[in-house]
This record gives structure tokens, C-alpha cells and sequence, in this order.
């Protein structure tokens, strides 16, 4: 059927072929080919080829086809005639010598080669071709001989290089794939990219071996720059930055400034506090190199970079230096000083801070400065100086200002005013973090009833200072004496920090759960149950934990704590595989 | 008693425990005793996968419960009992409790209408084909069954070779090459340690059991799993497994496994060697004869790691059988949802032209080459291919992690999946009458 059907193309082309142009019987060709129709596509091609027979298009096409019907001996002939009219074809040249390769006379390939090289004796070309054509044929140890020839005939040593690496990847030594492309990039830099993309696939246990090759002592720069890239895409920033910092002497200037904040922007994917703070010395490097303009906004992204990586030591340089420099902008100094007091408000130089927000003074926009008053009132309600937070809000009236006033009310034990603040500061007030801990004791202050408590609020001061035993504690004592009611959302949130503490205090927080579950109703009791149930996870007691976990679905199935305990059963039980 | 009979009796009433549920306490504290549990597999169901491993445990109970095909998504009908009502609760699974006139009328709509209501008698035993090192790549049954908490045992070339699947109802296979060429992975992740620890594995499998080649090994795992099938088990394959058993089977003595695999290169003439009469499902095929191509014939339609040729996904429609004459392809396709979207796999779809006459198509892409899933018999037993390998991770790569099915809860493809799981339960029966 297939072959009437192609019968009948190939006749209708042969009726109109003299009237159709070669363009368009080649459009056919494709039209065909496209269909599947693989004989018709090859009339086709052949028509053209017979008015014009050095058509490149038509002759690929057949190529192309001729193999799909077992036919390909017949494309010699037009592939030698083709050769022989434009001699100086290099296209011509490379089909002829993938015909020969395809149809096994190795003879004819290596002759055609040879008069090639002749012609042109600096060429690669040659070489590149042949192998080509046998990797196309599988004849992967022809190919590399190939190519190792070439390398010889042409004398130059990064010649052929990219083939050569490709090969080795292809048989899966990386090690001297990385050493091929190590002469490429050395040879032609624009190779660089190519060779980190490729390279970058290495598998795990190869990718030792391919750094030892691309940042040995003597290797180019820019094959150590790829190196430098490879690392930083397997999340090793830090060796990254030493592959690359050796660079840093290789001229051309400009050059290694361009390198410089291209390894600075790919760090700065890396999320990782290393990856930030590699980022931050690439950058710092780049502005030492690039004319002032540009420097001054490199060094305020350096010292950013520091920050993120919370590198105090390498931030606070970078910002004085920006902050003092007479010839940066006046905006980009002020934001140095703001970063600066930032920086001292995270370390807990909380005086220092205060001494340089009322040093900005004007210069900074009223919303930076006020902004950076409640950083410093959060600062100092966690450090405990509560009448100094108080102050550090003068005159504040935005909804932040009002959920810090609330937790400096809750730390003093006003349980109402907490309540109150927290309320009207609503849900928009600060990050999403502070969101999630001001609803959180909203949750636990509506279950207190009482007015005051002194001790739940120097309980709930110390959790915030980090002082977890001190909070226990205190907690403990808080539960024996808020009123019967809230009593158990005390002991839960004692018995979650006594889990958290672990060690000799899981007994405690198994007991303080167990309580809780008995007392809580069903408001605290469900979270108490999951909680004992994460803890028994914890202690290698998947069938206690099972046992809770069932309890608590069956018991409190309308608990919206329910859809994650399942999950927790599921995982106890082991139905969800691990990632 | 004639299978429609037995549903009439369970029609005129509730269903009625058997004396294994009464022994094993199920109903002995039943407050609900004249009632059924609906477990609906619509859109109100709330995990559409765990429901199978509800329903499972309570035919493992050995209560008689019911699959009532093309009804609300092809729902559940069981007896009503605190231990399912508490197994139910656990895994989050909805049930409604019935009354006896309501059963009544369901039964009313489903004899009105495309619907049948077939008992399910008794748990299939399970064998799923896992290779002994642990690869890089979940298997979608595996992941079903553990999430459905449907106990499963492993089993692989020696307990294959060894006769041991007579002990099994359902079989199932997933990503194996049973062309014996390691999936040709070695052309896209060369130097791996998985891949060198699949070859040892299989290199001494095949020592061990006396084989030159592991080609010839798994010629022989293939000939097992047939003969499994053909004395009355049941084979449900995904992915590669699909299509290279079947070229395994129609190239016994003949070599289609290339130099890297049995140090020898394929068959030149081997296309023209095969016997397809010997395989279950593909007839016709062409062997890729390239070992450079990651293809292994022109069965998948798809071919997702031969870039040249590779296929975009589209989405797959299930069929509608009449579920009164054609109830063991109903059960296959019960599903809330009629149309499901693709999902690559080394072996993702197969060709129409490739498929044996007597096949049933169970899905296919309207107007594509290709179909998804298909069913068959061979002597006693029947196999049922599906491909794709997860149908929850469309473009999955080795080394991804696993799904998490508690994300995927009323995944429509892995339902697919699960009714496998459940069917002998109900072939059985059919069998019988």
C-alpha cells in the first residue's frame, strides 16, 4: 500500500517535476519527509537534484531519508558529483565524507581527509567532520582517533578539544572531559559557559576529580573560573570563592572584573549564608576594580550580602566605608547608616543603636526612623527593658507601635491591656512571624481569665529571651496559680517547652501532657494529645504515639488539629515515604 | 448461587457478615446492626485512595461487601460496624450509614440505570516485583499500596524463577527492563553508583541462578510471569514493564539486547524473528536497533528520552463499559473523574498499531496514535498495562523525591491504580458463576 502510494507521488513528480523550480520540489521533499512518506521525499529530492546537483538542501534531504528505506547507497553518486563541481564546498565535502563513513569504505573517507587537510592544513574542520560522522555511526574509538589526529596534523594544543570532551562524557570519564575542556576555555574563553553547563552533569562521584583537574596549581584562569562555577552550582561556595579568588591577578582587568560580578550574581542564588557571604566578597573585589560610580553601589551590595549572611565582622567595614565616603551620594550614605544601626540593633549594641537613630535624625525619611524605633523597641522588650521600649514609642501610633505596647503589657502581666492591644493591632501589624506568635497568645490569653498575672508574663519574657529553663520554671509556677480555667493552657505550653528542652525534662512533659489530656476539654486537650504523641515519635515510641494520635482523631474528629494528626499517624505508621 | 442471584439476596436485605467478622469481633459491639456504611467514591468522598484500603481490610475480615460499579463513582457498600466505622474515622475516610430502605432504593437506581452492584469475597495476596538494591525511583504501586495500608510482599528474579507466585493472586510489575539492558540508562546517567549497583545485582542474580546472560535471565522471569498468568494470577504492570516483558516474550532465542548488556549486538534480522503469539498484549513491533537511542521499540508512543522522536503529553479519557455485561473493564476505569492528564513514563502510552486485536483499551487520547491503559486474558488469569510511571509527578526523574500521596488524596490515576488492587476480589466470583 505504502509503496503504491509513494508510486503515484513519485509519478505525479515526475510529470510536473520539469515545471516545478528546484525550491519547490525541495519544499515537497519536506512536505513528504514530514508525512513519513520517506520514498516520495526522496523523489523529490532527487528531482532537484538532477537540475541542480550541488542543491545542499536537496542532497541533505536525501541524506535524510534515503537510510528510512534502505537505499542510502544511492546518495554517493550525487554526493561525489556534488564534490567534484564545487570542489571548494565545504559542505559538499563534509556530506561526501559521511556517505563514505555510512557506507563502510573507510578508504575513500580517509583519502578525501587527507586531500582536504592539504587544501587547508590550519583547518580542524577535516578532522571534526570525520569524526562526526563516525560517532554517528557509534564508531566512538574511530572518532577519538580521529580527533587525536587532528590535534597532531593541525599542532595546536587546544584544537579539537570540545569533540574530544564530548566523547569522554559520553563514556563517562568526566575526569578527562574536564581536562579537554580545560584547553577549550584556555584556547577561547567564550567556552566558559558551555563548559560549566556541561560539566555541571559530572555524577557525584566524579565531580572530585573534575574540580582537581579544572583548579589544579597551573591551571588557566578561566578553566579554574569554570571550576569556581561548578562549585558554586553543587552548593560549595566557600571552595568556590578560593578557586576563584586565585584568578584575581589574571589580566585582563576588565575581564575579571566581568567574572567577578557574574560569580557574585550566581552566589547570590545560593541561599545559604556562605553563598551570601562569598557573594558579599566577590562584590567587595569588583568595586576595588570598577571606576567610583559603579564601586560605591557594589560595596553597599557587598555589605548587604554580609548581612544576609549575618557576617557582622566583614558587614559593619563595608558600611563604615560607604557611610564615611565624601564622594558617594548623600542617599546611599544615609542608607549605610541605617544599615549600620540595623546591624547594631541585631547584635544587641542596643545603645549604641539608639545613639545613631537619634543621629540620623532628619537626614533619614520619618518612616525609616520610626521604623527603625520599633525595631528598637522589639530589641529591647526581648532584652527585658521594657520602660525603655515604652519610651523608644513615644508618639508612635501605627498598629505596630501598638502590638509592640501590647507585649510589653503582657510581659508586665496586664493580661487585659495585652489582650486589648493584640486585638486592635489586628492582623496586618509586623511580619508574618510576629503575626503567628501574636495569635498564638491571643489563643492562650482568651483561655486565662484572670486580669493579672505577674508570673505567666515573666514566663512568656524569658521563652522570648531564650531563657527556656527560667521560662519553664516560671510557667510551672504561673499554671498553679492562674485560675482553674486557664490552667491547663499554661501546663501545655510548660510541657511543650519541657519537650523542647528534651533530655531529663521529657518525663516532665509527658506528665504535663498527660494532664492536660485528662483536664484540658476539648479546646487544649487535642493539642496536648499531638504534642505527647510528637514527643513519644521523638523517643522511638511509634506505638504510643499511635495509640495518641488514634485517641485524638477519634475522640475530638471535629478538632482542626485533626488533618495533621493524621498525618502524623500516617508518617508513624510509616505509609508516607520519606523525602 | 448464580453472582446476579447473590446480589438480589443482598438487594431484598442488609449485607450480612460472615462468621470470620463475627469471630474476629467486628460487628460485636455494632450498634447499627440494621444498617449498611455507604463509603462513596464521588466528590464527597475525602480520601479516594485510603477508601480502597478500608474496603480492603474488611474483605481481608472476611466480610462480604460490595463494589457498586458506575454508582456514585463506583461507591462501597459494607455492613455497618464500629471497628470499620473507627477504621474509617482514623484514615479519614467518609462513610454514610444507610438504612435498609435506602439500600433498597440504591439498588433501584442501580439496576435502573449503567450500574451493577458486584460482592467482593476475598483480599487478593500480593506480590509486587522489586529488584533487592534500592533505586532511585518510587514506584507508584508501592507508594498506593503502603498509603492504602494493603499489605504487599516483595518479591524478584530468584522467587520468580523458584515457582513461588503461585502464592500470589495479583501480581504487580513496574520499571523493570526486562530486555535485560538496565533501561539503557547507562546512556543518560553514565557513572552513576545506582546504575553500577543495578548491574551487579542483576549480573549475580543471574549467575546465581545459573543464567550466562541477565537478557537470558529475565527471558526467564518473563516466561515465569506468563505462566503465572496463564494458570489464573492476575499481572498489572506500569511503565517499562509493560512493554519489554512483551518484547521479552516474543524474542525468546533471539538476541535483541545490545553489546553492553550479553556482550554480543542485537539481531540485525531480529524484528523479523519474533513470535508475538507468545506475548500478552503487542504484536508487530520493531525493535530499536540503535543501543545509542534510549528507546526500546516503537510500542510507546511517546518515547521521552529519545528527543528527536519524544511526545508531548496530553490528557487520557477513560472509557464507559455497560457495567452489567462488561464488569471486570468497569471495575478498571471506576473513577470521579473521566478524563486524567498524562504522565510520562520510559514506556508512557502504546500505539494502536501495535496492539493485539482481542485487547481492550481502557483509556486513550482522543485522536492520538496512542492509547494508555488495556486489559486482556491469557488462559486463566489477565494482565492489565497502564503507562506512565507516576501519575502524580507528570515529568518524574530519577532521583526525585517520593510523592506524598496524603497530598494527592483523590488522585484519579492512582485510583486507577487501587482498582487493580481490588478487582480479583470480585473476579473470583466471576469466575466461579
Amino acid at each position: 500500500m505504502r509503496r503504491s502510494r509513494s508510486a503515484l507521488v513519485a509519478a505525479a513528480l515526475i510529470a510536473f517535476g520539469p515545471r516545478l523550480a528546484p525550491a519547490q520540489s525541495v519544499g515537497a521533499g519536506f512536505n513528504l519527509e514530514r508525512q513519513g512518506n520517506y520514498a516520495g521525499a526522496a523523489d523529490a529530492y532527487r528531482l532537484t537534484v538532477a537540475s541542480d546537483p550541488t542543491n545542499l538542501s536537496a542532497l541533505l534531504g536525501l541524506e535524510r531519508v534515503l537510510p528510512q528505506i534502505g537505499r542510502q547507497g544511492e546518495l554517493l553518486g550525487l554526493a561525489q558529483r556534488a564534490a567534484r563541481m564545487d570542489s571548494t564546498n565545504v559542505d559538499l565535502r563534509a556530506l561526501l565524507l559521511r556517505t563514505y563513513v555510512a557506507l563502510g569504505e573507510g578508504d575513500s573517507a580517509d583519502a578525501l581527509v587527507k586531500r582536504w587537510a592539504a587544501a587547508s592544513p590550519t583547518s580542524e574542520a577535516p578532522y571534526r567532520e570525520w569524526a562526526i560522522a563516525l560517532e554517528d555511526q557509534s564508531d566512538l574509538i574511530g572518532a577519538r582517533r580521529v580527533l587525536l589526529l587532528g590535534r597532531t596534523k593541525v599542532g595546536r594544543p587546544g584544537v579539537l578539544a570540545i569533540e574530544l570532551a564530548e566523547l569522554d562524557e559520553r563514556s563517562a570519564d568526566w575526569e578527562d572531559a574536564a581536562r579537554e575542556w580545560a584547553l577549550a576555555v584556555a584556547a577561547d574563553r567564550r567556552q566558559s559557559a558551555a563548559a560549566a553547563s556541561v560539566l555541571d552533569r559530572a555524577p557525584l562521584e566524579q565531580r572530585e576529580a573534575v574540580i582537581k583537574v579544572l583548579t589544579a596549581e597551573g591551571a588557566p584562569a578561566a578553566a579554574r573560573r569554570v571550576g569556581a562555577t561548578l562549585l558554586l552550582g553543587w552548593h560549595r561556595p566557600d571552595q568556590a570563592w578560593t578557586a576563584f579568588a586565585g584568578t584575581l591577578d589574571a589580566p585582563p582587568v576588565s575581564e575579571t572584573a566581568y567574572a567577578l560580578r557574574e560569580f557574585a550574581d550566581r552566589a547570590g542564588a545560593e541561599p545559604t549564608r556562605q553563598g551570601q557571604r562569598v557573594r558579599g566578597l566577590a562584590l567587595d573585589r569588583f568595586a576595588a576594580l570598577v571606576p567610583p560610580e559603579l564601586a560605591v553601589r557594589a560595596r553597599m551590595d557587598a555589605a548587604q550580602a554580609f548581612l544576609n549572611a549575618r557576617d557582622v565582622a566583614e558587614a559593619r567595614p563595608a558600611l563604615a566605608k560607604v557611610a564615611g565616603d565624601s564622594t558617594a551620594p548623600a542617599g546611599i550614605r544615609i542608607e549605610a547608616r541605617e544599615a549600620v544601626a540595623r546591624l547594631e540593633i541585631e547584635s544587641g549594641a542596643l545603645d549604641s543603636a539608639a545613639a545613631m537613630i537619634a543621629a540620623l535624625g532628619e537626614a533619614a525619611g520619618a518612616g525609616v526612623r520610626e521604623e527603625l524605633s520599633r525595631a528598637l523597641a522589639r530589641a529591647l522588650v526581648n532584652a527585658g527593658a521594657l520602660d525603655r521600649a515604652e519610651a523608644s514609642l513615644a508618639g508612635d501610633s501605627s498598629v505596630d507601635a501598638m502590638a509592640t505596647r501590647g507585649w510589653i503589657a503582657l510581659y508586665r502581666g496586664d493580661l487585659v491591656t495585652a489582650r486589648r492591644l493584640f486585638r486592635d493591632a489586628g492582623p496586618y501589624a509586623g511580619s508574618r512571624e510576629e503575626v503567628t506568635d501574636r495569635v498564638s497568645t491571643i489563643a492562650l490569653l482568651y483561655q486565662v481569665s484572670d486580669a493579672k498575672s505577674a508570673r505567666l508574663g515573666a514566663g512568656l519574657l524569658a521563652l522570648a529571651r531564650g531563657d527556656s529553663a527560667a521560662a519553664l520554671d516560671t510557667l510551672l509556677r504561673a499554671a498553679a496559680e492562674v485560675d482553674s480555667a486557664g490552667r491547663p493552657v499554661v501546663r501545655l505550653l510548660a510541657g511543650q517547652v519541657a519537650a523542647a528542652l528534651g533530655g531529663g525534662r521529657d518525663s516532665l512533659a509527658g506528665a504535663l501532657f498527660a494532664s492536660v489530656v485528662r483536664s484540658g476539654g476539648n479546646s487544649v486537650a487535642p493539642a496536648a494529645e499531638l504534642a505527647w504523641a510528637r514527643l513519644l515519635v521523638r523517643q522511638g515510641d511509634a506505638a504510643g504515639a499511635v495509640t495518641h494520635l488514634e485517641h485524638l482523631v477519634l475522640t475530638y474528629p471535629d478538632s482542626a488539629l485533626v488533618p495533621e494528626a493524621r498525618r502524623e499517624l500516617d508518617r508513624a505508621k510509616g505509609a508516607i515515604p520519606k523525602s | 448461587m448464580k453472582r446476579r442471584d447473590f446480589v438480589r439476596t443482598l438487594g431484598a436485605g442488609v449485607v450480612l457478615p460472615s462468621v470470620g467478622a463475627f469471630r474476629l469481633g467486628l460487628f460485636a459491639s455494632s450498634p447499627h446492626s440494621d444498617t449498611s456504611l455507604l463509603v462513596p467514591m464521588d466528590d464527597a468522598q475525602t480520601d479516594h485512595l485510603k477508601a480502597y484500603g478500608i474496603v480492603y481490610r474488611v474483605v481481608q475480615a472476611g466480610i462480604k461487601s460490595e463494589w457498586l460499579l458506575n454508582y456514585r463513582g463506583g461507591s462501597f457498600l459494607l455492613p455497618d460496624g464500629d471497628a470499620i466505622r473507627r477504621d474509617a474515622a482514623l484514615n479519614g475516610v467518609a462513610v454514610e450509614a444507610v438504612d435498609p430502605s435506602r439500600v433498597t432504593a440504591i439498588r433501584g437506581e442501580i439496576e435502573a440505570s449503567n450500574a451493577d452492584a458486584v460482592p467482593l469475597e476475598k483480599s487478593p495476596k500480593i506480590a509486587v516485583y522489586v529488584p533487592p538494591n534500592d533505586p532511585p525511583w518510587d514506584d507508584a504501586v508501592t507508594m498506593a499500596l503502603q498509603y492504602a495500608g494493603i499489605p504487599f510482599d516483595k518479591v524478584w528474579d530468584p522467587e520468580v524463577i523458584g515457582g513461588a507466585l503461585h502464592r500470589y493472586d495479583w501480581m504487580h510489575l513496574h520499571h523493570e527492563d526486562f530486555t535485560g539492558q538496565y533501561s539503557k540508562f547507562y546512556l543518560i546517567y553514565p557513572g552513576s553508583g545506582w546504575l553500577r549497583d543495578m548491574v551487579q545485582f542483576n549480573q549475580a542474580a543471574a549467575k546465581q541462578l545459573g543464567f550466562t546472560t541477565v537478557p537470558d535471565l529475565k527471558k526467564a522471569v518473563a516466561r515465569g510471569i506468563r505462566d503465572y498468568v496463564s494458570n489464573g494470577g492476575f499481572l498489572f504492570a506500569m511503565c517499562t514493564a509493560t512493554e519489554t516483558i512483551d518484547l521479552a516474550l516474543a524474542a525468546h532465542g533471539v538476541d535483541i539486547a545490545a553489546a553492553f548488556a550479553d556482550g554480543s549486538p542485537i539481531d540485525p534480522d531480529c524484528d523479523a524473528k519474533l513470535d508475538w503469539s507468545q506475548a500478552f498484549a503487542f504484536t508487530g513491533a520493531h525493535v530499536e536497533p540503535d543501543p545509542g537511542v534510549a528507546s526500546f521499540s516503537d510500542i510507546d508512543g511517546h518515547q521521552v528520552n529519545a528527543p528527536t522522536r519524544r511526545q508531548p503529553l496530553g490528557a487520557f479519557k477513560l472509557f464507559n463499559f455497560s457495567a452489567k455485561i462488561d464488569p471486570v473493564p468497569t471495575m478498571l476505569v471506576q473513577s470521579h473523574r473521566d478524563v486524567i492528564p498524562d504522565f510520562y513514563g520510559l514506556t508512557t502510552s502504546f500505539m494502536r498499531t501495535r496492539l493485539k486485536p482481542a485487547d481492550t483499551i481502557l483509556a486513550d487520547e482522543e485522536g492520538a496514535p496512542w492509547v494508555k491503559y488495556i486489559h486482556g486474558e491469557l488462559g486463566k488469569g489477565t494482565w492489565t498495562f497502564f503507562g506512565g510511571h507516576d501519575p502524580e509527578d507528570a515529568q518524574h526523574e530519577i532521583g526525585d523525591p517520593p510523592t506524598d500521596l496524603s497530598l494527592h488524596p483523590h488522585s484519579p490515576g492512582y485510583r486507577l491504580i487501587l482498582n487493580n488492587v481490588l478487582f480479583p476480589a470480585a473476579k473470583k466470583k466471576e469466575l466461579k458463576t
